[in-house]
């Protein structure tokens, strides 16, 4: 049996756009409204209950209801507050007032960009064996605002597929690639970096196939798909449109930050300007500060132009990285380095030189705000950040005018103005790839080394200079912005020291140099003057202090595309055939006017055409909402996934949903408001019976809630959970021994405050050690994409419920809640618990098994049977520590109920 | 409609469809009943590590993983190369390397002999290196495969690549497979645990994790001091009575709430509340080792109070004793970049004696029959010498992926045999390549599986362990 998509996907006539399957399905949702129907959904759904004999539950009572709504578009309860006003509205509208409440509330992003994280597979860490933290939480932010300001659905794709690409792209825009940007990346030592973009651009082909198309396009990787009509060849036409990007990192304008850099900056001008009145008194009799600073800048200056050269920086002609980095030519000559980070790289650069007599090189390294730490080097692992390697460096030259005459050139001498231990400049001559030049210790800063030629270089009409720059520090320690420059001054020739720009003031007459020139010079002198080394201190210290603006991960299209190549059985190691950009038949085609680039792959998506984007979108708002997709598996809509239970229903949502303007709050408010999802979820007999696995939706379904929304339920009861969104991620206590069994990496730092107590979504997610009381309640390990968590009930889980230190926390805190905030009687108490946990009051024996329990235990404290102090930790004594400790108790036990962590 | 496999209906279990129909429709009240008896009724109905039959009768019931995470080197240990002598410093042809990756080393360095020697031990004749003293004694015991290959040159993708088959993340470790296909035995302990020591392994959680499959099938790390299962311990100041009273209570609510709502997803709640409270007992009993004799803690070496290889050996038998189904021992420390002879000193030091000592223990408790024992790294190391002033190493081995050495022993291997050889420099195989899914096909057919029927249906594929490779290895099958 073909499956419905597919059997509705023919290349005929009947291709079935969403403009043509309106057509099919407003004539079914036009019938009458009335008696139990509320909206069009339940027309779909009580036409398929009849079909099965089955008839509707009847409507949730209140206490149910809005728990339900609460969880479900929060995944927090309501507070006994929001349960009392809604249970005592006596407006007819109260539930779609309540739902509409939801849905402004700020909570509902956090809510839903958990599922919609999962699908992204977003996590702060790399993964695999090093597994370092990366910066992608301002995506996760523009996630939880994106479904706040409810940003119409489509234009949600575009931008995270696109978002760059778009005319005119903001920052946000921007920073919503990150969707892509969350496969892993592997950066243990020694791989080939080639291999494991191999594996990321898979992965993302891989997400973008399932998360908008439902389709399990993964199989065509290796060969045509066995079941569904995508073949190997189609499977890399589609991963050409993602294949062409530069993984980069951006900085995220925060308003906060920059004030305080501001006041930082202010603070430091004015230090640099107090620079010269610090300068101490002459050793000589009667030598005055300012008589000091000008014999002794002037000694300083005669000696650096007794080292200086006059220099000529070249312009590259040609420059390639052996291993797909992006090289770019700056404004200032120099080269940038951005895009792949290999662990080793050979650059290969060739310049015009027209100087004759050429006797060496310079080479400048460069700081650049976008390299790690600011450079120069873009090494970041065994390194503070910014260190590189220059293993070897070869030269040759010839004629501008023959190019293929070229003799190599000679290097020797080589000399630097910095170099870390045992890694001098010369060390770049010896033929070794395991040594070289290395400024570890001094990133941040610009430097240069010194490579004399053994024997002056002239042609006439010009010089093709070609270098080749090998880098084989196994760690990305490669070179992130440099200049060449070369002299024909007599040898021997050295680093002067000093940077390029000061090292030509001072070859500049005095007379020739202008006012700027003087001041910088003079300015450059103050800042290395041994005698102010207490004042560069100070200055040294604030500009560390100074905070940084938060960085995101992005993506840019490269401008010198990739080739993709049907790779043999999906092997890296065996490209084939090349291809283009381009996606299967079986779907809607492309726009032909259209460029072939990821921004026609996004509007694609979400085009007219496209009969799959909406239905899978809607199936999975349905899966959030019922516990179950209409199609059941979100993953695949594909011959091999399961019948939609509700084919028609699902196509009817998928209309409207595109008709809405891609309204997701519209979209969760249909649903929601209907009388499906209205009805009671207990399960009569008769149910059972006749419909087990609720199929037939003739009950509201029973769902255990999402891992995050359980400690959030906990929190939240207790009061301690902390409001505040967004920002970086947080570390909330691990067990203990948790990290022991992972690659040794940056240490779990427990967050202090209000961080502690932050929601779920906001946790700190460690790809090798996902946050363990998460997993254990099935959370999706945010490797690879998943639409669709597992729900399963295990004694692990009870273990969390019952023992772990937050759980503890939490029923501590809402044991203090009840104490203070409920009237004194043990009745009161009991319904106040109860609403705290559990959203509804108790019935008469539970509030008589409490009050049992309660005795028993303060019996046992009260014997001295048991310590109350022990189980009600605080750092001053209370008066009534027993009774604190038999509240926590309660309390705990009742967050460990089932219902406490199902929405029902 | 049924598309499902056998195996994929037992995940179902966890579902109240499954548990209906299992269960028999309508048998409503009895069956809520029933599983509200606690123990008893929990065994089979609604439980996902219920014990199932293999696929055909096996030997081995039960298996026990030691994995050696970062990679020891088989020429010093199994594999010995006397002509590597003669070319000790001097650089490998070229035509070997060629075509071939590396991770740190150049394609020009030098072969390096081993710095050990190597004898011939037992009535097999197996040659082990002088690294291996108690190995040695144990030497017929254990059937030795010169001959595994992996297609993965770097730590994390490999060892992911020998646990789950794939070296993508996300795929079930073959722990998860096995008690997917065979439940577990253990009433009162998870049916996957995870025993680790020294360095962490670059694979972290994914080497046990259970991938798209439900978490009941991951593997539960188990701590060799303080709780072994993170929160088996009840907080503090709450003792057993008191833990007991809240399970009451607890169970109260629940069972109310059962019968208001008729939701057989609370019953398995209660279960697993009750599960909980009897793991609460018995894993403290596992961990408490003063039932040992002091003969056996000498003979695997185990010092009270102190975490170690040794004390995860005499764990994983206890475990096994206990019925839990597949026990994984990590330990990491293998990763010889740098002075390989040092490296293998301390932690054959620290491994050897405890590894012979698990196999002699179980032998002498008639288990060794039923229980698959496994040892084994990610990959091998080179031939060539790894040295580096960059990274400041000298003496070492680099990552080789070509040609590795492991071992089997217990339930259903041919003991005593050493199948395979490379060639001279022990750069490549010559004979009988054993890859990576070879290995885990015969894992699995050891333990009554075939390796192309266990398979579990995700986005739209049947996936198996093997993914679409394997062959088993008939000889190392006795």
């Amino acid at each position: 049996m073909s499956h419905y998509i597919f059997a509705r996907l023919p290349g005929s006539a009947l291709r079935c756009t969403l403009a043509a399957l309106a057509v099919c399905v407003a004539s079914r949702a036009d019938a009458p409204e009335g008696g139990w129907v509320r909206n069009p959904v339940d027309t779909f759904v009580l036409d398929s209950m009849r079909q099965h004999g089955v008839s509707p539950s009847p409507e949730a009572d209140r206490y149910t209801l809005v728990r339900r709504a609460h969880l479900d578009l929060l995944g927090l309860p309501p507070s006994p507050t929001e349960v009392e006003a809604f249970v005592n509205d006596p407006d007819p509208q109260a539930y779609d007032k309540l739902i509409d409440r939801l849905l402004a509330s700020p909570h509902y992003g956090e809510r839903m960009a958990v599922r919609w994280l999962d699908a992204a597979r977003y996590a702060d860490t790399n993964g695999y064996e090093k597994d370092r933290p990366r910066p992608v939480w301002p995506y996760r932010d523009w996630v939880i605002r994106a479904f706040n300001d409810n940003m119409p659905f489509d234009r949600f794709v575009i931008e995270q597929l696109a978002g760059d690409l778009l005319p005119g792209a903001t920052e946000a825009q921007r920073v919503a690639t990150g969707f892509l940007r969350n496969s892993m990346h592997n950066e243990e030592g020694g791989v080939d970096a080639e291999e494991f973009r191999y594996e990321a651009m898979v992965d993302r082909t891989n997400t973008v196939s399932t998360v908008f198309l439902g389709l399990t396009m993964a199989c065509a990787q290796c060969h045509s798909h066995k079941y569904d009509p995508l073949t190997q060849r189609e499977y890399f036409q589609f991963y050409a449109f993602l294949n062409n990007t530069d993984d980069v990192e951006m900085e995220v304008h925060d308003a906060a930050v920059a004030k305080e850099r501001d006041a930082l900056e202010t603070k430091i001008a004015a230090l640099v300007e107090e620079l010269p009145n610090r300068f101490p008194a002459g050793e000589m009799q009667g030598e005055t500060s300012a008589a000091h600073l000008v014999r002794k800048f002037a000694a300083w200056e005669g000696e650096v132009a007794s080292r200086a050269a006059h220099w000529t920086a070249l312009d590259p002609v040609e420059f390639t990285s052996k291993y797909h980095a992006t090289l770019v030519r700056m404004p200032d000559q120099s080269i940038l380095v951005k895009g792949d980070v290999p662990n080793t790289d050979t650059y290969e650069v060739s310049y015009r030189a027209n100087l004759a007599g050429i006797t060496a090189i310079r080479i400048e390294v460069l700081p650049d705000p976008s390299l790690p730490n600011g450079g120069p080097g873009r090494g970041v692992i065994m390194s503070p950040g910014g260190d590189f390697l220059l293993s070897e460096i070869a030269a040759t030259d010839a004629p501008w005018l023959q190019p293929d005459q070229v003799q190599q050139v000679t290097l020797q001498n080589a000399t630097e103005d910095f170099a870390a231990e045992g890694r001098a400049a010369q060390f770049a001559l010896d033929g070794k790839l395991d040594t070289g030049w290395s400024i570890k210790g001094q990133e941040g800063k610009p430097h240069a080394a010194v490579f004399e030629f053994a024997a002056p270089v002239t042609h006439e009409g010009g010089t093709l200079l070609r270098l080749k720059l090998d880098q084989y520090y196994v760690h990305q320690h490669t070179i992130g912005r440099f200049r060449v420059s070369v002299t024909s001054a007599p040898l021997p020739v050295k680093a002067s020291g000093v940077p390029s720009d000061i090292e030509s003031i001072v070859l500049t007459p005095q007379a020739e140099r202008s006012a700027e020139q003087s001041e910088q010079l003079k300015r450059y002198y103050l800042s290395i003057a041994p005698e102010l080394t207490e004042a560069h201190k100070e200055i040294e210290a604030m500009r560390a202090s100074m905070p940084r603006m938060p960085r995101t991960l992005v993506l840019e299209e490269r401008e010198t595309p990739r080739v993709t190549h049907i790779q043999h059985r999906g092997e890296f190691l065996q490209p084939r055939e090349a291809v283009t950009p381009g996606v299967p038949a079986v779907l809607n085609s492309l726009p032909a006017e259209a460029p072939p680039n990821r921004l026609t792959l996004a509007r694609w998506l979400v085009s007219e055409e496209n009969p799959l984007t909406a239905r899978v979108t809607v199936n999975r708002f349905w899966d959030m909402l019922f516990g179950r997709g209409i199609v059941p598996t979100p993953e695949d809509f594909g011959t091999r996934g399961e019948e939609p239970s509700h084919p028609e229903l699902l196509d009817w949502l998928a209309v409207e949903f595109e008709r809405s303007g891609w309204d997701v709050k519209a979209m969760l408010r249909l649903i929601m408001t209907s009388a499906a999802y209205r009805q009671s979820s207990r399960i009569t007999p008769e149910l059972l019976a006749s419909d087990p696995s609720n199929e037939w939706l003739a009950r509201c379904p029973r769902v255990r809630v999402e891992a995050e929304f359980i400690r959030d339920i906990a929190l939240s009861a207790s009061g301690l959970l902390s409001a505040k969104m967004g920002g970086p991620s947080v570390k909330p206590p691990l067990p203990e021994g948790a990290m022991s069994l992972v690659y040794p990496g940056d240490p779990w730092t427990v967050a202090e405050g209000e961080d502690r107590y932050r929601r779920g979504v906001y946790t700190y997610w460690k790809r090798t050690l996902p946050y363990p009381t998460a997993m254990v309640f099935d959370a999706a390990a945010r490797d690879t994409t998943c639409v669709r968590r597992i729900r399963s009930n295990t004694p692990l889980q009870a273990l969390t419920m019952l023992n772990d230190a937050q759980m503890m926390e939490a029923s501590r805190a809402m044991a203090q809640r009840v104490l203070q905030e409920a009237p004194a009687d043990m009745p009161s108490r009991i319904a106040y618990a109860f609403m705290l946990a559990l959203s509804r009051p108790p019935d008469a024996d539970e509030q008589t098994w409490i009050t049992d329990f309660y005795e028993q235990q303060r019996a046992r404290f009260d014997s001295g049977q048991s310590d109350a102090t022990v189980i009600f930790v605080t750092d001053t004594p209370a008066e009534d520590t027993t009774e604190r400790a038999a509240w926590t108790l309660i309390c705990r036990a009742l967050l460990n109920t089932d219902e406490a962590i199902t929405k029902q | 409609m049924n598309r499902h496999s056998q195996q994929q209906d037992a995940v179902h279990a966890i579902t109240r469809r499954h548990f209906f129909r299992d269960c028999g429709v309508g048998l409503g009240k009895i069956a809520l009943a029933s599983l509200l008896c606690g123990r008893a009724a929990s065994a089979n109905l609604n439980n996902p590590l219920a014990p199932r039959p293999a696929h055909f009768p096996a030997k081995a019931k039960r298996i026990i993983y030691l994995f050696m995470a970062g990679a020891p080197s088989q020429l010093d240990l199994f594999d010995n190369k006397p002509v590597l002598k003669q070319y000790d410093g001097k650089p490998i042809p070229e035509e070997i390397v060629k075509d071939q990756r590396y991770a740190f080393i150049q394609r020009d360095a030098a072969l390096m002999a081993s710095r050990f020697s190597f004898a011939k031990h037992g009535q097999s004749g197996a040659e082990l290196s002088e690294m291996l003293p108690h190995l040695a004694t144990v030497v017929d015991d254990i059937a030795i495969v010169r001959s595994v290959t992996t297609s993965q040159f770097n730590h994390a993708p490999a060892q992911i690549f020998m646990n789950t088959g794939s070296p993508q993340l996300g795929r079930p470790s073959m722990g998860a497979w096995v008690t997917y296909g065979l439940g577990s035995d253990a009433a009162d302990l998870p049916g996957f645990v995870v025993l680790a020591t020294g360095e962490g392994s670059s694979g972290g959680a994914n080497n046990w994790g259970c991938g798209f499959m439900p978490t009941v099938y991951q593997g539960v790390p188990f701590r060799s001091e303080g709780d072994a299962i993170l929160n088996v311990s009840s907080p503090q100041g709450i003792d057993a009575a008191m833990q007991r009273d809240s399970l009451d209570l607890i169970g109260k609510l629940n069972r109310r709430h059962l019968e208001v709502h008729g939701d057989p997803e609370i019953a398995t709640r209660i279960n697993s509340y009750e599960m909980a409270y009897r793991m609460q007992t018995s894993a403290p009993e596992l961990m408490d080792l003063s039932g040992e004799s002091p003969e056996t803690l000498a003979q695997y070496g185990v010092e009270p109070g102190k975490a170690s290889f040794a004390k995860n050996c005499l764990l994983a038998r206890r475990l096994i004793e206990r019925g839990v189904r597949f026990v994984n021992v990590y330990h990491g420390g293998w990763d010889h970049h740098s002075d390989v002879a040092g490296g293998l000193k301390a932690q054959c030091g620290a491994t050897d004696q405890a590894t012979a000592a698990l196999l002699t223990d179980l032998k002498q408790r008639g288990l060794l029959d039923e229980t698959l024992v496994v040892w084994g790294g990610e990959f091998g190391r080179t031939p060539m010498v790894e040295s580096s002033a960059a990274l400041g190493r000298s003496l070492g081995r680099d990552h080789h992926p070509q040609a590795f050495t492991m071992w089997m022993a217990g339930g259903g291997i041919k003991a005593g045999h050493t199948l395979g050889s490379t060639d001279d420099l022990g750069f490549n195989i010559t004979e009988r390549p054993v890859h990576v899914h070879d290995i885990q096909a015969t894992i699995l057919h050891l333990l009554g599986l075939e390796h192309t029927r266990l398979t579990y249906r995700f986005k739209g594929r049947d996936f198996r362990l093997t993914d679409v490779f394997g062959n088993l290895v008939p000889e190392l099958i006795a």
